[in-house]
């Protein structure tokens, strides 16, 4: 099989487990690794946009041009997208502390619950529900990984 | 070196010079921000003389296109560039306890908005959207509320998979086309672009671009961030920054994608968002949700303008936004102490006459009532929706109208609770000095407009034919490519 096509495969692999990573977990520290796991994918996908198999690096030694060399714009280019990664991964994590700390809990439907009543409680309303919604199955004391 | 660079770089480099200034002397580090700040703006607005010709482009380090990286002049840009600056000048929220921290961020902001603005290399773009979504995660979290981490951190998990998405999109653009200049890629993109790679690279670039321009998919963000973050920042973030996004979008549609299809997936968005916004700030019972919903049927209705083909589109569109980037800062302002419950306003006018006027003026305009200028935004748009074939252009239209219908409605429930007077103690103190004169400043910017529609009308239409016109845009960036 073609290296290429693999490459291809697992690049979009981890883009579509990035996903699922983000969408079905409750765990938020999960769903931050499901945003890496996401980046990385999009990443390779960049990398692979221009990858020749066994090109040379584009620096001419001693005058002579190699035979077939690497683009070297999608590398400048992934390299930069992983430093802004790797910095907006540690603010989400500071966040996540923060969070945890406020609420007691990195389960983002309690989150979200919790900031809910916060928010109509700073806006001295009731919580917003609808008359159809459904009794829900659990308390938020109780809690659920 | 030209003094465009200089929008960019003095608010980059005062940012980051400002917590050492601030050790040295506390009442230079009051000032420098909104000094650097004024000093920008003027520099953008002398430099809108010097576009009467047309375009320049600006080739950063010597470096010839499409190898180097290009900031693209026109007036719509420039346009863009001077309102991010001027508007963080206007709304400038470092003014509090944590100044030096917040007076960085919102150098940041006003930096990194011009760079997107004035960019023309699509990477380049990706990076300052990142930069401003960061110094934005900054300014929204800096209130310190649990629930605003909580917003905070929903907000960063959203922005993210766009970011990721864009970044996909950006490597199949890159695969087809070996390049990411934009003017490089408006000449091949007609032969590498206009297949189904092209709409592939698109829709995930719209994705990606669209969460800060609150579309319709990714904008879960928005009622909490604006509940949660202060009334300047969300009037930054719903005013300014949302359009930056949108008009990055614009660009890649004018520019690279031409297919048809790319059009409808926009159209749908955005009636889609229309449709989800209006009903939802129609349920709303606190000011600032029933804001940030509105504004997400009103970007819904730009989304709509823009999809209509050609500089027509582009047009209505610019002229939906303008007026949007005037109304809403002043709305959100106005909340800033306005924010709880809409039952608390009960008797808010008795409190403060002038900031129930201007909500009500406000108010109108936004609903499209003649003969303010928000009303000629939505007329322009609905007759040339009406003139495009296709049920879905006229669906949109009527959308847009039944939406007006629910904005008088719960705009209207506002107002009046404002104006009940049955002898209770109003609820709710009048807005601060400083919030009300800004707010003041933009309604009469608005009322303004009702004078000098004509001429101001005139000005959008140019900018717009300018903004649309892509040869140029080509020739500009690139003199020696081929008419």
């Amino acid at each position: 099989m073609d290296s290429t096509l693999i490459f291809y495969i697992a690049a979009i692999g981890l883009i579509l487990i990035g996903i699922a990573g983000i969408v079905l977990s409750a765990h938020l520290v999960r769903i931050i690794f499901g945003i890496v796991i996401l980046e990385a994918g999009a990443n390779l996908l960049l990398l692979l946009a221009t990858y020749r198999e066994g090109a040379a690096a584009p620096i001419m030694v001693s005058g002579e041009f190699p035979a077939s060399m690497a683009d070297p714009v999608p590398q400048a280019l992934v390299l930069t997208a992983i430093v802004i990664g790797v910095g907006i991964l540690a603010l989400t994590l500071s966040l996540a502390l923060r969070v945890h700390r406020a609420y007691g809990t990195l389960d983002i439907r309690e989150i979200r619950q919790r900031m809910e009543q916060d928010i109509a409680a700073a806006a001295g309303i009731d919580m917003p529900t609808s008359s159809e919604a459904p009794v829900p199955v659990y308390s938020s004391e109780e809690g659920r990984s | 070196m030209s003094k465009v660079v200089l929008l960019v770089a003095l608010p980059l480099m005062t940012a980051f010079l400002l917590p050492v200034v601030d050790r040295v002397s506390q009442f230079a580090g009051r000032w420098v921000g909104p000094a650097v700040l004024l000093l920008t703006s003027v520099i953008g607005i002398m430099l809108w003389g010097e576009l009467a010709d047309g375009a320049i482009a600006i080739e950063l380090g010597g470096f010839r296109p499409p190898l180097g990286i290009t900031l693209y002049v026109d007036q719509l840009a420039l346009l863009l560039a001077i309102a991010v600056t001027l508007g963080t000048l206007l709304l400038w929220p470092g003014g509090g306890e944590d100044r030096v921290r917040l007076s960085t961020l919102a150098l940041l902001l006003a930096g990194s908005g011009s760079g997107l603005a004035l960019s023309g290399d699509l990477f380049n773009i990706y990076v300052f959207y990142e930069l401003v979504a960061v110094v934005s995660y900054g300014l929204i979290a800096s209130q310190g509320t649990a629930a605003g981490f909580a917003a905070t951190t929903r907000y960063v998990i959203i922005s993210s998979f766009g970011a990721a998405m864009a970044l996909a999109g950006i490597a199949l653009v890159y695969q087809a086309t070996g390049t990411l200049n934009l003017a490089h890629l408006a000449q091949l993109a007609p032969e590498k672009l206009d297949n189904i790679q092209g709409l592939a690279a698109f829709v995930l670039l719209l994705v990606g671009f669209g969460v800060k321009a609150e579309l319709f998919p990714v904008n879960a963000w928005v009622p909490e961030v604006y509940a949660t973050a202060s009334g300047r920042v969300s009037a930054l973030l719903a005013g300014i920054v949302s359009k930056l996004a949108l008009v990055i979008i614009v660009r890649l549609l004018i520019l690279v994608f031409h297919q048809p299809e790319a059009l409808t997936v926009m159209l749908v968005l955005g009636i889609l968002g229309v449709v989800t916004g209006e009903l939802a700030a129609w349920r709303a019972r606190d000011l600032r949700r029933m804001l940030a919903f509105s504004s997400i049927g009103q970007l819904g209705i730009m989304f709509i303008a823009f999809s209509i083909p050609g500089p027509a589109g582009v047009f209505a569109g610019l002229a939906v936004a303008l007026h949007h980037m005037i109304v809403k800062p002043a709305l959100f302002l106005l909340a800033a102490q306005w924010g709880g419950g809409t039952g608390r306003l009960a008797g808010a006018a008795k409190v403060s006459p002038l900031g129930a006027g201007l909500f009500v003026l406000l108010a109108l305009s936004l609903i499209g009532v003649p003969p303010l200028p928000g009303f000629w935004a939505k007329l322009l748009v609905l007759l040339e929706l009406v003139q495009q074939a296709g049920s879905l252009y006229l669906l949109g239209a009527g959308i847009i109208l039944a939406g007006a219908v629910l904005e008088v409605n719960y705009l209207f429930r506002v107002a009046a609770n404002m104006y009940q007077a049955d002898g209770q103690t109003p609820g709710v103190s009048a807005p601060r000095g400083n919030d009300l004169a800004v707010a003041s400043g933009l309604g009469m910017v608005l009322l303004a407009g009702v004078v000098l529609i004509a001429p101001l009308g005139a000005t959008v239409e140019h900018i717009a034919s300018q903004a649309a016109d892509l040869p140029q845009y080509v020739q500009t960036v690139n003199p020696e490519a081929l008419p």
